[in-house]
């Protein structure tokens, strides 16, 4: 149990928590403010990761330019998404949205040449032989690392330098959000989670506010993937799975769909439990093997949503009224 | 009867080209049921027309297709000239033909004043560009909400502004699916028995405020209405349909006095009544 007393495991949760919260604010536009269920986020976050580390490794891009068209390239998703499956009705485009992500990371995990499939970006093929792309803003780290040496000595790692650029986005993010949700844009959107007909008969073009709505949450995707392979500064198809969105789904529940503060307390409370349940070694844990650890902290996070379903289903932060009146 | 239907001819031959709305023969069915059956009429600009009806008649699924909300089988419906049968229903809205829900849907999970302010036009903060200029976003907010506030008060909910509409019994509901509709500033409003479950008083007012906007404002009207009374008081045309057909159509009183229509639909009302 030591690991939660050491600093190191915290400033991870953190680094977490950051890039899942960006990830999560995507979530929250698209579903808090206007009821799109999007379950195929992971695929956003996919993309841009994987633009990086291609144009960076293969065609020796400036990680800058990369990480620009990464998140172009997912909001391009988005809107892919959304011209394609938008108009069927909530629950369709909710499974429309699991395939569309399916069939991102299946076409990553068979595009070996570019990819570097099943081995991850590793893999890539690239003329120096180099396969990193995270150098040019490892100097921003390296930079960060090297003032808070001599305040602090070893535990100014990587992963809190991580923590101090990715935090001041998500503040940023969720800023730039909260006053999106103050417009009457939101407005139309928050009307289109009940009825498509009134919006409509008032002149509302409720296709147009969705399909916003969805690449709004999607560049969100897109830069939550530009920190996540920052982060692990390697990718493979495996971090896409499906899961990564039901986390970002538990986030959003933690949190109160319609709130974006809750998004903090929730990604740091996630980052825990994710963090933390690497840590279940201990007797009669230490019985499992790892994969089943793993197994394990799916169902954990699983129990955790379940149990606020029925105690709160508005989340931490959320008012109990919207989700009960009828 | 055929006095009637003479008499709606020289009507609509007179006028035709001051038509604001003109429906031509439309219908529509869902599976096996045909609500609407052929239905033509044309309504004049700033006049007010009724339809009554027995339950069932098709009133309703007549101002579905006229909104857009459902599309006609087959017929032809010019708004200002304009077909409107394959425009979507937003887009209808834009043009300023707006209609209320017979059963007065609400957003119940915004508040009373925001059902308000989302129906006001052309607000540039519906707009991501809007977004990017602030200053003319929240002024347009703040008319919005004068505006919005003046409403309510004509209609006695000023107190529930900042209460979520869900909370509205079906009579308040109502008058704020009614008010919302007028936010919008419609050129003619379809209102699906509007005043069910509204107090007498109340009632009175409303009309009030309806021949003032039909006279200030040049509205046109079309009323789905049961009761009688408000009826042969607020209209200058009734249209009387059932089965998804237009059975008879001309100035109030002849209506009331057809017989036809006495037994079709007026006759057990007023027999009921006594
Ligand atoms: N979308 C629909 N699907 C199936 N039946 C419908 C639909 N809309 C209306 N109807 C049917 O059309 C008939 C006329 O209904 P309606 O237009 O509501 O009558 P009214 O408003 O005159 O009381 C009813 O029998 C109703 O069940
Ligand atoms: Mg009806």
């Amino acid at each position: 149990m030591s690991v939660f007393l050491q600093p190191g495991f915290w400033v991870f949760v953190l680094a977490l928590a950051g890039i899942y919260g960006i990830f999560s604010l995507g979530l929250q536009i698209q579903y808090g403010v206007g009821g799109v269920m999007n379950f195929g986020h992971v695929g956003m976050m996919a993309i841009s990761g994987y633009t990086i580390a291609v144009l960076v490794i293969k065609y020796q891009w400036s990680f800058w330019w990369a990480a620009f068209i990464g998140v172009a390239l997912a909001a391009l998703l988005g809107a892919l998404l959304g011209l394609t499956t938008l108009r069927l009705s909530g629950d369709y485009f909710a499974i429309a949205s699991i395939a569309f992500a399916e069939i991102t990371r299946y076409w990553i995990l068979n595009s070996d040449s570019v990819t570097g499939g099943t081995q991850g970006t590793l893999a890539i093929p690239s003329e120096s032989g180099f396969s990193s792309y995270t150098t040019e803003p490892d100097v921003i780290l390296t930079w960060i690392q090297d003032r808070l040496y001599p305040l602090i000595g070893d535990e100014a790692s990587r992963d809190l330098a991580m923590v101090l650029v990715v935090w001041p986005f998500l503040f940023l993010f969720i800023w730039i959000s909260s006053r999106l949700q103050q417009t009457s844009w939101a407005r139309v959107l928050r009307a289109t989670r009940e009825d498509d007909d009134v919006p409509r008969s008032l002149g509302k073009n409720v296709f147009r506010f969705r399909l916003q709505t969805l690449i709004i949450g999607s560049v969100f995707g897109g830069i939550a993937g530009i920190f996540w392979a920052l982060q692990f500064m390697l990718l493979a198809p495996e971090d896409f799975l499906r899961i990564v969105t039901f986390y970002g789904w538990m986030i959003l529940i933690l949190a109160g769909a319609t709130r974006v503060k809750g998004l903090i307390f929730a990604s740091i409370f996630f980052g825990f439990l994710y963090g933390a349940t690497r840590f279940l070694d201990f007797w009669p844990l230490s019985l499992l093997s790892s994969p089943e650890r793993a197994y394990l902290r799916v169902f954990l996070i699983g129990l955790v949503i379940v149990l606020l379903m029925l105690k709160r289903p508005q989340g931490f932060f959320g008012k109990r009224e919207e989700m009960v009146l009828e | 009867m055929k006095k009637l239907i003479a008499r709606t001819e020289s009507i609509s031959k007179n006028s035709s080209n001051e038509h604001i709305l003109e429906v031509k023969d439309i219908s529509v069915s869902f599976g096996g049921v045909q609500p609407v059956r052929g239905v033509s009429f044309g309504l004049t600009e700033n006049s007010f027309t009724s339809i009554i009806g027995p339950n069932g008649a098709g009133k309703t699924s007549l101002f579905n297709l006229i909104s857009g909300i459902n599309k006609v089988d087959a017929g032809e419906i010019i708004f200002r000239g304009e077909a409107l049968q394959d425009i979507h229903i937003h887009k209808i809205a834009q043009k300023g033909l707006v209609r209320t829900f017979q059963g007065a849907k609400v957003i119940r999970r915004l508040t009373v004043a925001e059902n308000l302010m989302m129906a006001v036009q052309g607000n540039p903060g519906d707009n991501l560009r809007g977004f990017l200029n602030p200053r003319a976003r929240s002024s347009f907010e703040s008319k919005s909400r004068e505006e919005a506030m003046r409403r309510l008060e004509q209609v006695g909910l000023t107190k529930f502004a900042d209460e979520f509409a869900g909370i509205l019994s079906g009579g308040q509901r109502k008058l704020l699916d009614l008010s919302r509709a007028l936010m919008t500033k419609p050129s003619l409003l379809l209102l699906d028995e509007p005043f069910a479950g509204v107090n007498p008083t109340l009632v009175e007012k409303l009309l009030n405020v309806l021949e003032e906007l039909r006279k200030d404002q040049e509205m046109t009207f079309l009323l789905i209405e049961h009761d009688l009374e408000t009826v042969m008081r607020i209209s200058d045309r009734v249209i009387v349909m059932a089965e998804g057909k237009i059975i008879a159509d001309g100035l109030p009183n002849s209506i009331y006095e057809s017989e036809v229509v006495i037994d079709a639909y007026l006759g057990s009302r007023r027999r009921g009544a006594k």
